[in-house]
């Protein structure tokens, strides 16, 4: 078995009374691309900085690119690429002198690679960050992430403030270092993001695991959406011909809709097909259909 | 909840901690005024030498006829206290105008709907309220803690508190036009204080050249145009808050002409420059530079000035004996060395706070988020804070070592005296270990937690309290000597200690590893 880039497990912290991850578990395979969802306060931040041994952990065990964060922080760290969600950087400094301030505490630095993105993110890196926005603050961050020569890059809601052209751009990085070989955990509310870039995901609710998995059997589990318009009168007939099959219907006048899990759609769509009904659709479960029903939370 | 409210909610801790400080200063020392000179012949000695000396003079201004107890507390701790309620007066006003502008809480405010000139129109109440809760506790303080003290009237304690809203008001009116000015909220600070330095410089030489327009024209010369406990003067408090209220509608003119989270000062934002650092020193170092000038400009000046003042006070304590706070400071012994280890006494003061400041720059990095970006890229867990305690050690050393060299020059030419030059560059630089002492309480505290790092200031409070006011107080001496202050031997007497400075430096030292190690067990703290 491979070892991986990421392996989180029984981690607890908690501030004071405050238990914000509890028991919670996270495999990154190396080289792949990590979903990491959940709603606002579930516990993604407290998860991250954990790995990056800003947090200490309550319990649990906890190994990045192999080693303890909590024991070896810096040694981590320094194969790590780290965007926060909300971007702070010296005011009074310009992008570039950010750029070089970080790239030198690093001690190691890729600079054709800081051109190319500073080019392609098309950022004005002789301006003091004071006057930069959050996404231009942001976009700082993530060419300091993409040019440092890391193993792994954590990223922690990092297209919140860009728009949808630097977002196709963010993507095509994340594919980029992916190809390369880096490892890449995404936390992201963005689930069209998430979808067009992660292999894997984790799904964190009130601290706790809730789901993880790779997309393609996530996705495989779920059901699809089919709705058809039978002949006029059939209505009745079909729906009990489809019910004998163990699926959910629900008929609207002359339109059926119904909820199939993936192993019956094509039985389904025979008899759809069988009983000439018209305009058959047939939606694949989108990210959303899986993972808004666990964004209903309490507040915490 | 109205803005006003929401103001004075967010900044109550700082308000009542500078109300607190200076009320207390008040009423602590106006019966100390009573004590300080047993018999009417020593008193009379003392008004007649404070009247003549210029330093003096130069320092807290004219002393008026008869000089009695009242007057002589009007005079020096009023001096003071003046300059303490104009700098509060620069900082809180800042705090609640561009401050708040800068870091986007007005921002959001405004798109509740909030009136576009609400926001300095409550800062303006809340300075206000400020300025009379100020006058009526220095008031009620004077009157009740002098209520034995010759001289002491309550007309002329409220003529006291009175003189001090006024002065508060003043430089917070002016402080708010320039804040309309200003590019940014650290600039605002800036101009402020230099205008409050500056309002010093007008008093001193108008005082000291007898120009009375002059020096009633800078705001900290209010005290001596009103004269609580003497003329009672309230018609001069009146002009006062004109005056404040002139340079408000100032403020409100400007505040209308220029865009919001600009001042009407460009400042360029554009340039080339590269960074070459591959340390958490050099980082700090860069970062804390522009106020490492700034300090070391503002401390060589005070220095410098001081020790440029003190011919005569050395020639009066030569000759006679001086009293009251002055007097308290100087002790015995040779008194041109007495002289330059008070005058440094004050340039440590400033030292120790620009060590504490900075050292508290590593506590306001971490929960802002910048010492998490500078840990992401491999940087070890307590090296932020020891850089930060480093820089600032380095930054005591370096404004020091400006300030003394600077002195020693200029000393030999004013004040007689055996090695003046060597006593002043040794008592400059021999502040060092207090700032050392300071910095490391200042890293313990940040290292243990960010929470309780601004608790740094009570070292150097008490270190301040001890060295200025400990005599005239009465603190016990073995009580004084626990302050970090005070503690410079005169290199030129005989057998010189030093001791207690290694102590401070090994104090120091032990406290910054303590203080970085300690970061090393906990989170790191978040806002």
């Amino acid at each position: 078995m491979t070892e991986y880039a990421v392996r989180v497990e029984g981690l607890v912290k908690r501030f004071g009374t405050f238990t914000a991850v509890d028991e919670f578990a996270l495999n990154v395979s190396p080289g792949s691309v990590h979903g990491f969802l959940g709603p606002n306060g579930a516990g993604k931040s407290t998860t991250i900085r954990v790995l990056l041994g800003l947090y200490r952990p309550t319990a649990g065990r906890v190994r990045v690119l192999g080693l303890d964060p909590a024991t070896h922080a810096a040694a981590v760290t320094k194969r790590i690429s780290y965007v926060p969600g909300e971007v702070t950087l010296w005011p009074n400094l310009t992008g570039q002198e950010v750029l070089d301030a970080l790239a030198g505490l690093r001690g190691s630095r890729n600079v054709a690679a800081e051109k190319r993105l500073v080019d392609e993110f098309a950022l004005d890196t002789r301006r003091r960050v004071r006057t930069y926005s959050k996404g231009n603050r942001q976009k700082v961050a993530l060419v300091a992430a993409f040019a440092a020569p890391t193993d792994l890059l954590v990223l922690d809601e990092p297209t919140s403030g860009l728009d949808p052209l630097m977002e196709e751009l963010f993507q095509g990085c994340v594919r980029d270092a992916a190809a390369a070989g880096r490892t890449v955990l995404l936390s992201s509310h963005v689930l069209g993001e998430v979808e067009a870039v992660c292999d894997a995901v984790t799904i964190i609710k009130d601290g706790r695991l809730v789901e993880a998995g790779r997309l393609a059997d996530m996705r495989y589990l779920a059901a699809s959406t089919i709705t058809a318009r039978p002949l006029s009168g059939e209505v009745e007939a079909v729906s009990e011909r489809l019910r004998g099959l163990g699926v959910a219907v629900e008929t609207d006048a002359d339109t059926v809709r119904l909820s199939v899990p993936r192993p019956l759609v094509p039985a389904a769509l025979g008899v759809l097909v069988e009983a000439t009904a018209d305009d058959i659709t047939c939606t694949p479960a989108k990210l959303e259909d899986l993972f808004l029903r666990h964004y209903v939370v309490g507040a915490r | 909840m109205s803005f006003t409210r929401l103001l004075i909610r967010r900044h109550r801790a700082t308000l009542s901690a500078w109300l607190l400080v200076l009320t207390g200063l008040c009423g602590g020392t106006v019966s100390s005024y009573q004590n300080t000179y047993a018999t009417e012949q020593q008193r009379r000695t003392a008004v007649a030498l404070a009247q003549e000396d210029r330093v003096s003079t130069l320092l807290y201004g004219r002393l008026p006829d008869p000089g009695n107890a009242a007057q002589m507390f009007t005079w020096e701790l009023g001096a003071i206290l003046s300059i303490l309620t104009a700098v509060m007066a620069v900082l809180v006003t800042v705090a609640v105008t561009r401050a708040a502008e800068d870091d986007g809480t007005i921002e959001l405010v405004r798109g509740c709907g909030v009136a576009h000139r609400r926001p300095l129109h409550s800062a303006l109440a809340l300075l206000t309220g400020v300025a009379l809760v100020l006058g009526v506790g220095c008031g009620a303080a004077v009157g009740l803690g002098g209520g034995h003290v010759e001289g002491v009237t309550w007309a002329g304690a409220i003529v006291f508190g009175a003189t001090t809203a006024a002065t508060f008001l003043v430089v917070s009116a002016l402080t708010a036009v320039l804040a309309q000015v200003a590019a940014t909220a650290g600039q605002a600070r800036m101009l402020g204080l230099t205008a409050v330095g500056a309002s010093f410089a007008v008093r001193a030489f108008g005082d000291a050249g007898q120009l009375d327009a002059l020096s009633r024209l800078s705001p900290l010369g209010l005290r001596a145009a009103a004269e609580p406990f003497s003329a009672d003067r309230w018609w001069a408090v009146g002009l006062a808050v004109l005056a404040g209220v002139a340079l408000a509608a100032l403020a409100q003119l400007l505040s209308d002409r220029r865009e919001f989270g600009a001042g009407l000062v460009r400042r360029r934002d554009s340039r080339d420059s590269r960074l070459r650092l591959r340390t958490p020193v050099g980082l700090a170092t860069r970062i804390g530079r522009s106020s490492l000038l700034a300090w070391t400009v503002a401390v060589a000046a005070v220095g410098a000035l001081l020790s440029s003042m003190g011919a005569g006070t050395v020639r009066q304590s030569q000759t006679g004996d001086l009293g009251g706070f002055l007097g308290s400071q100087l002790g015995t012994g040779d008194p041109a060395a007495a002289y330059l280890a008070y005058c440094n006494t004050v340039v440590g003061i400033l030292v120790c706070a620009y060590a504490v400041l900075s050292v508290l720059a590593a506590q306001h990095n971490e929960r802002g988020g910048l010492t998490d970006l500078v840990l992401a890229v491999g940087v070890r867990r307590w090296a932020p804070l020891a850089a930060q305690t480093l820089v600032t050690a380095a930054g005591c050393a370096v404004i020091l070592v400006v300030t003394g060299t600077l002195s020693a020059l200029i000393a030999p030419m004013v004040i007689d005296g055996n090695q003046v030059a060597v006593r002043a560059f040794s008592y400059a630089v021999g502040q060092w270990p207090a700032a050392v002492a300071t910095a490391g309480c200042a890293t313990l505290l940040t290292g243990v937690s960010a929470r309780l790092a601004g608790l740094a200031w009570v070292p150097f409070a008490a270190s301040t309290l001890f060295a200025l006011l400990g005599n005239l107080l009465g603190i016990p001496h073995r009580i004084q000597d626990l302050g970090f202050l005070r503690h410079v031997p005169d290199v030129a007497g005989p057998n010189p200690r030093a001791e207690a400075l290694l102590v401070l430096v090994a104090l120091g030292l032990v406290l910054s590893f303590l203080g970085a190690v300690a970061t090393t067990r906990r989170d790191i703290a978040t806002d």
